[in-house]
């Protein structure tokens, strides 16, 4: 028996968004590696694509008939989920599995970091590095925290209107002064050209899809795109080796266990030193036509 | 030309991915013929019609015995769309299935017409007793505690909704 709630309008959008989100991925992955689409504007253009587009194309009214299913439809999942596996169980109980692994790592691993703000009951900031900070433009009523730990960390929290920047104790003793104003300007990158807004928009977006593993993957693949385009902005006015050096350091100082984490500085490290990301490797129109493209064909899939 | 630099591919890729799922659409049903879909649990019989696409048939004879509400409809949706409705109260019990298409449904062989209906078989089990119809390209069971008499008027009063 199929617990009733399959059938309940909610899961079968949420079920329907996956589906969509898995397509749409699965032929821009494709694609962009067969084109060749390296880091910068036009992937992470594609990836908000990813992320937003089957929203919508979920919502399009009048598919969840089975008329629409076995008749107008190109392809109907209800027929991939109803494949017997083993003892009773089918495909459908698989797919429900993973989502619920979905949900759980993005409870584990992105809500809870959210949450768990770092300590900040170190020493005062040094005066010269909370001038720094608030000479930024924007930034004249940043909070500037030092954070009591021998890693290298520095990140920015905190509303739209009153950032906040965390400095751990082994930033402010490893890195040098040119290396410290690398790594600010590159936390202050985030807060311009309306990359905060975006982000927060994207990951409200990336927790009401919580269940969803292509999500899940996505959103991390943009995060970094979002810091190459921080390293990028970043080293505009300096040389890119004064801020891949600090990469370097935080990559040496990072548990070798956590393979994402230093895989993404590697990959910055290498987009960095090797020219920074190409924004146009994709036209405008070509990222605009493929969306619309899909966002006429993916309704017909159910 | 440059401003759609890599649509070409694009269409490519989309399309042969489109393709791949129109063949395991078509092909699934081929090869994993007992994949059922269903049944799913559905609320009210104004849900039947929209999931199945055709009006469940149900007995307008229903003894007060069997209480009001039905027990439990459901409907499947492969690999023929099955509608089913149940009720069940007072230590009496009436099933109807009606499904679109298929092979006729098991039935022993002593299982015989009852008369003055057409095309049905007839057998009983125990306290239980069992009736198949054939209308218009569906097969219609009926199983029910309630005996012979009831069953000829359940099958006579068989209406859609």
């Amino acid at each position: 028996m199929i617990a009733a709630p399959w059938s309940a309008a909610v899961l079968s959008y949420a079920w329907q968004v996956t589906l969509h989100s898995f397509v749409l991925g699965t032929i821009f992955y494709i694609w962009t590696h067969r084109v060749v689409v390296p880091s910068g504007r036009a992937k992470r253009r594609l990836l908000v694509l990813v992320l937003v587009l089957p929203m919508l194309t979920a919502a399009v009214p009048g598919r969840a008939s089975l008329e629409f299913a076995e008749g107008a439809a190109w392809a109907n999942s209800a027929r991939l989920l109803s494949i017997p596996i083993l003892a009773g169980f089918r495909l459908e109980h698989v797919v429900f599995l993973i989502a619920m692994m979905a949900v759980v790592l993005t409870i584990g691993q992105e809500i809870l970091p959210v949450l768990r703000r770092p300590a900040t009951n170190g020493p005062p900031p040094p005066e010269p590095l909370v001038a720094l900070v608030r000479s930024q433009p924007g930034w004249n009523n940043c909070g500037v925290a030092v954070y009591p730990h021998e890693s290298v960390m520095m990140a920015t929290g905190g509303a739209a209107r009153r950032p906040h920047l965390f400095v751990s104790q082994g930033a402010l003793e490893t890195l040098s002064a040119t290396e410290l104003e690398a790594a600010l300007a590159h936390e202050h990158a985030h807060w311009q050209a309306g990359r905060w807004f975006e982000s927060h928009a994207l990951f409200a977006v990336r927790l009401l899809q919580c269940y969803n593993p292509v999500a899940l993957w996505v959103f991390r693949e943009y995060s970094v795109e979002v810091e190459i385009a921080c390293d990028a902005a970043a080293v505009r006015d300096r040389h890119p080796r004064v801020l891949a050096r600090v990469l370097l350091r935080i990559y040496e100082r990072t548990d070798p266990r956590d393979v994402a984490a230093r895989a993404a500085l590697r990959k910055r490290v290498d987009v960095l030193l090797g020219g920074g990301p190409a924004d146009d490797a994709l036209p405008q129109t070509t990222v605009a036509m493929a969306g619309a493209v899909m966002a006429l064909v993916l309704p017909w899939i159910v | 030309m440059d401003r759609l630099k890599g649509l070409p591919a694009f269409g490519f890729v989309a399309a042969a991915v489109l393709v791949a799922l129109r063949l395991v659409h078509l092909g699934v049903p081929l090869v994993f013929p007992d994949a059922r879909q269903g049944p799913i649990a559905v609320a009210s019989l104004d849900d039947v019609r929209r999931r199945v696409g055709f009006a469940p048939l149900v007995p307008g004879y229903r003894p007060e015995s069997l209480g009001v509400q039905p027990a439990h409809i459901s409907v499947a949706l492969g690999p023929h769309p099955t509608f089913a409705i149940v009720w069940s109260a007072n230590d009496h019990y009436l099933s109807v299935t009606q499904r679109r298409g298929g092979p006729k449904p098991d039935h022993p062989l002593m299982a015989r017409p009852l008369t003055d209906v057409p095309n049905s078989t007839w057998w009983a089990t125990g306290s239980r007793v069992h009736l198949i119809l054939e209308r218009d390209g569906f097969w219609i069971a009926i199983d029910t505690s309630l005996g012979a008499r009831d069953l000829r008027r359940f099958a006579d009063t068989l209406a859609p909704y």
